[in-house]
Order: structure tokens, then sequence, then C-alpha cells
């Protein structure tokens, strides 16, 4: 798909002046430290539209890591790196002081992560996205969040008084901004705790009465993004139990039958889910498709009855069981997933419906006598 | 007088019966027999097809549902060989038997056909039953009671199915879960927003309308099988390995698959529990083996110009065994990996394609491969199958491409064509290995015999057609593109 080269110029423009744009405010040093106050814009997503389908089976250009004790997290969590600097993984990268626990499969534009981003503050969640347009927005989006934090973190503590006073709520509400993002290339972030970037220092003393976010738990340094095939390197990412929650969030539903190997919930994948799976662990599914939510249904529990759910043994239905209604309603990440992706706000628009269906993962079954 | 090719062994397996010594080997489409001690050849199958219409086979494409198989009945036992028809099938690649040496199950190329023969002490062998896959298979194994064969395929899966089809009316497996049988297209207005889809929804339902008043239902394969793994990648081998535990025997499924890895997955029926994976190969992988003597031990390769010994149920790398002096050598394809105790040696052959050096390691105590002399031949090592009571190994040899080519055709064809040689391991007083010929009567009797001809006057395409068949695995490496799909 090539689109209009006006179209892509103008895009090719945003993008280079993105990537010269740094976070601590506009294009060139000289005049943040001079005259304008450091404002980090979000990107604008209309620069990074991409067709909604990708062919999961082709090669691509991924890059993945050998295996899990091969993944370089440091540079995606530099809040969270080990600062003990003898941790290191096999390929000599920093380790984390935590494990990601948390994935978003086909994290889209990651209204998912952001939304869950104060919410689980202390844990570490990643998307995983396969087209390159719309991680790179992604990538963009979650690096200008974690500027915007800092930014106001420093602003806070120099006018403590000022600033808290005006505390509104909703982090996401900073989509409205938008423009000049930080390059997606992992510039080093330093924790908020030990901030001293000159640039922003000396900007700090100008207040900003124009920007409309406020410190949210966990400054977004706990999210992150991938570009991914899921369907074929997720066992390259995660370990065995690694992760306590997965997500499956308006998948690419693959209405021809043919095309049935190409959807994100099987049987045989599920098996794969389960191995990154902890006991315990939740795997959430929502989708505004009829036929691929009993699809889902299908895959996780044979219908609803017990009766059906006892012949599951032998299949890998028995490694997962359904929430109830009731659990999913104290679940607020059930809430964030219906209500704050990109995808269920524009189901919302056109007044689909939204199926949910959530399923925990048991206890592997003993091995048979 | 001009001579022709003779088509090489793609598959050789030697079978121990009770009363007899044979050798199964593939050449081309056709299936042969020869008793192992004389090299005489007992039986061929499918018998002589006289017709000279040939059509070319068809790869089966299907387009209506992603797991629907074949619309053929599977034709149970016995049918009398139809002469006239020539095979739909160009090679045979996989050939493999039951211990007992009563079943041989052969795997035939173009027609995606599982067929189970029943051998007898004779050499001759009939064929009891062929069921045809929904996708290519790339490796068969059987559970260890030998009563179920496990089939992995090119669609990434991995099926299991009866080796002796229940005579009951096949009931079809419940698998409804692949099948979406849809009366009507999972999409509605609900979902569909844009004008475009909108009409082409409205088509669809019209289409589904018209299809159900038809009353078409396409459905699987009709004979009993069960999807028990799956990975989303082709599959390129595959094994069954019985552990023997404190308490019960423990047993798993190991599958290699094209990018890069190796699952372990509990045995049926809980072949949906993955233990873990061997991940630490950096292209494609073709061959895996666990020898028999050693099963804790997982000997891997493929596009890499290393092996990897694995500790398999722990998931961790042990060794890596280079396998190429210069590194920076073309390419390596691993084409075969073979464990056999020959006397009292652990050994590890390793053939690579377009080479006719077998490669020869011993497997020491701590699972290392120790390099040994490697053993020369007259032209690409195709296939290997051990007589380990005689400490003899026979090795198919590719006699139409030149030794050490996977595409260059040899100028002439040779009268007889070398397609097998045998070799006895010699242990020398210092510990070295030594490689002596030997049964040479029966490889003379089976060179002589030779297979199906192939004209020396075969044009490129064909030959390359033919080059593809046999050294298929290279086209597994992916090759850097330069964009990427936007």
């Amino acid at each position: 798909m090539t689109p209009p080269p006006a179209k892509r110029q103008k895009r090719d423009e945003y993008r280079k002046q993105a990537a010269a744009t740094n976070p601590d405010g506009s294009t060139t040093t000289t005049t943040t430290e001079t005259s304008l106050p450091a404002r980090v814009k979000l990107p604008k997503k209309k620069f990074y539209r991409q067709r909604a389908h990708a062919n999961p089976f082709s090669d691509h250009q991924l890059q993945y890591p050998l295996s899990p004790a091969h993944m370089d997290w440091a540079s995606h969590f530099p809040a969270y790196v080990n600062p003990d600097p003898s941790q290191t993984n096999l390929i000599g990268t920093r380790k984390l002081l935590k494990d990601v626990e948390i994935v978003d499969i086909g994290c889209g534009f990651g209204g998912l992560l952001v939304g869950l981003a104060p919410l689980l503050p202390e844990t570490l969640m990643v998307g995983m996205e396969i087209r390159v347009s719309v991680l790179d927005y992604l990538s963009t989006r979650i690096q200008a969040l974690r500027a915007q934090q800092q930014q106001l973190q420093l602003t806070q503590s120099s006018t403590t008084t000022a600033q808290a006073a005006t505390d509104t709520t909703a982090a996401p509400a900073a989509e409205s901004t938008a423009m000049e993002p930080e390059p997606s290339t992992e510039t080093p972030t330093t924790t908020e705790a030990t901030t001293t970037d000159p640039a922003t220092t000396t900007t700090t003393t100008t207040d900003e009465p124009t920007e409309p976010t406020t410190l949210v738990p966990g400054g977004y340094q706990n999210i992150t993004a991938i570009r991914s095939n899921t369907m074929k390197f997720f066992p390259n990412f995660f370990a065995k139990h690694q992760l306590s929650k997965i997500f499956i969030c308006f998948p690419d539903p693959h209405f021809k039958a043919r095309k049935h190997k190409a959807r994100i919930v099987s049987e045989t994948l599920n098996a794969e889910y389960a191995y990154a799976l902890r006991p315990g662990g939740l795997l959430y599914t929502i989708t505004d498709v009829e036929e691929y939510h009993h699809w889902v249904l299908r895959h996780f529990r044979e219908g609803e009855d017990a009766a059906a759910v006892d012949g599951a043994a032998g299949t890998v239905k028995e490694l997962f069981e359904r929430l109830t209604d009731e659990e999913l309603a104290r679940d607020p990440c059930v809430r964030v997933m219906s209500e704050e992706t990109e995808e269920s706000k524009k189901v919302t628009r056109n007044k689909g419906n939204k199926y949910v269906a959530v399923f925990r993962r048991k206890e592997d079954p003993a091995w048979p006598a | 007088m001009a001579f022709n090719f003779q088509y090489p062994f793609q598959c050789v397996q030697f079978v121990q019966r009770p009363q007899a010594k044979l050798l199964l080997a593939s050449a081309g489409p056709r299936l042969y027999s020869y008793s192992a001690e004389t090299g005489q050849r007992l039986a061929s199958w499918p018998q002589d097809t006289g017709s000279s219409d040939q059509e070319p086979p068809e790869k089966k494409r299907k387009v209506s549902t992603a797991e629907a198989g074949p619309v053929e009945e599977p034709e149970t036992a016995e049918k009398t060989e139809k002469s006239k028809v020539p095979p739909a099938w160009s090679n045979i690649p996989i050939v493999t038997s039951t211990s007992n040496g009563e079943y041989a199950i052969a795997v035939t190329g173009e027609d995606k056909c599982i067929r189970v023969f029943q051998l007898q002490d004779d050499g001759s062998f009939q064929q009891l039953s062929e069921r045809i896959m929904p996708k290519r298979p790339s490796s068969i194994a059987l559970t260890s009671d030998e009563t179920t064969i496990l089939c992995a395929d090119k669609f990434g899966d991995v099926h299991s199915l009866p080796l002796i089809p229940s005579n009951e009316k096949p009931a079809v497996a419940p698998r409804p879960n692949r099948e979406a049988k849809l009366s009507h297209p999972a999409a509605t207005n609900l979902t569909v927003h844009t004008k475009g889809n909108l009409r082409a929804l409205e088509q669809q339902l019209e289409l589904a309308k018209k299809k159900k008043e038809a009353g078409e239902d396409k459905s699987g394969p009709s004979f009993e099988h069960h999807l028990l793994l799956g990975h989303v990648s082709l599959l390129t081998d595959m094994l069954f390995v019985s552990l023997p535990s404190d308490t019960h025997k423990r047993t798993y499924i190991l599958t290699a698959d094209r990018d890069e890895h190796i699952r372990v997955s509990r045995g049926p029926p809980q072949a949906h529990v993955i233990e873990n994976y061997c991940l630490g190969h950096t292209a494609f992988i073709s061959k895996i083996c666990v020898p028999r003597d050693a099963p804790e031990y997982l000997i891997s390769g493929g596009g890499d110009n290393y092996l990897m010994v694995w500790n398999w149920t722990e998931g961790r790398a042990l060794h890596k065994v280079p396998l190429v002096e210069d590194s920076s050598a073309a390419e390596v394809v691993v084409r075969g990996i073979w464990a056999t105790t020959l006397g009292d040696l652990r050994l590890i052959l390793v053939a690579l394609d377009g080479s006719s050096q077998l490669q020869c390691f011993t497997l020491e105590a701590d699972g290392s491969l120790k390099p040994q002399t490697p053993l020369d031949l007259t032209g690409n090592v195709l296939a290997v199958t051990s007589i380990e009571k005689d400490n003899t190994l026979l090795i198919s040899v590719d006699s139409v491409r030149t030794a050490g080519s996977t595409n260059e055709w040899r100028a002439s064809p040779s009268a007889p064509s070398t397609l097998i040689a045998a070799f006895r391991v010699q242990q020398s007083s210092e510990g070295s290995l030594g490689w002596e010929p030997t049964l040479q009567s029966a490889t003379g009797a089976i060179n002589a015999a030779g297979t199906v001809e192939i004209p020396a006057t075969t044009e490129d395409k064909k030959r390359g057609e033919l080059n593809d068949l046999l050294y298929a695995m290279s086209k597994l490496r992916k090759t850097p593109r330069g964009g990427d799909d936007e």
C-alpha cells in the first residue's frame, strides 16, 4: 500500500521533525534554553496510519531475542534497571529489578497500556504490535508521556503549591495536545528521582498553564511497546509462567474461514499463552464480532455448560476456566479494556456491541498415570 | 548407447524382521524393498505403470475452508493397484517402519498421503490404508506403543491418527473448532462501516444463502485424526520420546520449526501442555535427533553452521558443535542427523546438503560431541540407516549431481550408478575410528538393479525441479529484504 506522494512526503517530514526533536522542547537547544518553555507534545496519529491488517505468516523484518534471557528490557524500562551493573543478561545488557508481567497482544495505538499504566503503577507492561507505523506512534507517545511526567514532576517540586491545586483527572486527556514527539529511538531517560537534565532545569521555573496533564502514579515508566509477531515469537520474549495477564483486545477478526489459522486465538496458540501465563494468571479478550466471541469461548471452554467442560480433558481447554460476571465487574482492567482502548471507543461511536471473556489459567494437570 | 541417470534413494530404512533383514528405500515415485543381505530386489511399489500419458502432479489447494480436508475418501485396504494410472506423486520423502518390521509407513509427496503397508518376510508389501492429510506432512513419528502415527505438517500442526484405521465407519473426529461452519458471514453491519465493505457483506450474505440452498458443506478428512498441537510456522521435524521416570514413563513430543524454535510438549493426551522451549539457533532448524541410548540429550541442526546439544527436558543448551572449519564458508544446511550405537560407540552422523562427506562424532558422557574422521563418499550423502548388529552403515548417495553440489549434474551417467554404499566401523587401538567398505556384493546388486531412470537428456528446467525436490531445505532460509510491509 503506497500512499499518495504528497501524503507520504508530509508524513516523512513530520517524522523527521519528530526525530530531530528531543523531549526537552523544540528543535534546537538554543531556543529551549533561552526563550521557549519546554512543552512535550504527543504525536499525531494521522501521520502514523497503517492498513489494519498484517500477514502473520510472512517473515517481515522482525527483531526478536534469541530467548527470554537474551531480551534487552533495560532500554525499554530505564526506571527499573537494576542498579547493580554486574547484573546482566545473556547479551550483556542490564537486568531489571522485576520481570515484565503484562502483555497486550496487538496493542495498536496503545490505549490500553496508557489506561492501565496508572492503575498498576508498579507492574511492567509491554504492548506488542506487528505494524511498523503504529508501533512508531506508540513508542513516540510513550516517550512523550514519560517526558511530560518528568517535567511535571520538576515543575511541581519547584512550584509545589501552585500546581497541586490545578490538578484535574484523566491522564489520557493529554491525547488532545499533539505535535512534536520524542524520537522513537530510545534515548536514555533518567528516573524521576535523579533528573538533572540541564535543558529541563533551565525551563522548570516557567509555569505551563496550557499543559493539561497531571502526575500519574508510575509516570508511564512501566509501559513500553515492541514490534513483534506474537503468533511466532511469543516464547522468545517470555519464559514459562512469567506473565500474570495477557490482553487480546479487538483482534483482527479474519472473517474468511480459510484465514482462521491467522486468528490470534486458537487452541494451538492458547497452549503458548498457557505456557507463558502463570497459574492463576488471566487472559482477557474483548471483541465486537459476535462470531469471534463464540470462537474464543469455543477455543478456551467448550460451551458454557458443565458437561461439555468435563469433556475438555485432553485439550488445551483443561488449562483455562472462565471468570464469572461478578469477577469481571470487580476487575478494573476490564473497564479500561472496554472503555479506553482506541478500538473500543470506535465501537462505542458506531454503537456496536462489545463481548468480553476473561479466562484464568489453571494449574497444569498431573502427568498421566 | 547412452545411459540414463537413476533416481537416487531419497530414504533408506533398514528393517529387522524376526526372520528377515530388509532394506526399504524410496527413489523417485517408487518404493522398493531389498534383502539387506544379498541386495536382491524383492518388491517394488506401485506396480509398473505402463501408461505414457503422464499428467504432472498438481499441488492440491483448497479454497473453501482453512482446515477442510481433501474431498477424496480414503480408500481402505487392498484395492488393486490401478496399473494404468500414473502415480499422483513424484517422490516419497518419508519412509519409516515399526520396530518389529510389521508395518511400513510412507508419505507420498504431492498428494500429501500417508500410506501404511504391511510387510512380509519375503519383502513383499501391501498397502493397507492411504490417508490424505490436509497439509503436506514434513515428519512422521510413531508413539511408543506403535499404534498411533503422529504427523507434523508444513502448516505447523501435529495430528495423531491410528496406525491401523478401525473398520467402523470413519467416526469423524470431534474437531469442530477450527472449522467455523458458518452458514452466514461473521461480519455484521455492526462491525462493518465503510460503503465498500457493506457492499461486500451484502454479497457474502447472498452467497451464503445460495450455498445453504445448495446444501454445500465441506468438511475435513473423514478418517479419525486429532489435532494435538500447532506452531504458527512450518514444522520441519518432530520426535516422539519416552523417558523412563521413577514412577511412570513420561512421553514427549518434540517439534522443530522454521522460526528457530524447538518446542517440548507432553505426549498425548496432554500435548497442549508445553514443558519448555530449546531456543538458541539463529536460522531454521531442519533436523532434531534424540539418541535412543542417551535420551537425555537432543541434537539439533539446520541453517546454522553448528549443531546444538541440549538438555531438552530443561530447555538448556549444553554444547555448540561447529560443522565447518571455515565459518565464512558457504551456507550450511543440515540434511540429516542420525544417532546409532555401533559396538560400544555412540555415534552421531551428520550430513549436509550438497556434501559428499558424512561427518562423524562420538557422543561423550557429558553430551559433548567429539569429532571423528569423516566418511567420504562418491556423491552427496542423502540418507543413512544402520544395521547395528553388524556395526554397519548403509548410506544413500546422489549419483546424479556432482559431489559437493546441489544443482550441478554430472556430465554423463555412470553405469552402474552408485546408489548405496555400506561401511563397517573399525576402532583402532588408539581409539580413533576408521571405516571399511562392506556388504559389497549386496550394494553391488542394488546399484546394478538401478531404480527409475531419469533421461540423460532431461532439460534444465526439469532438472531444477528435481533438484528442488531433493534439496528443499535451503529454501527455508529467510532472505533479508529491503523494505518492510507498510
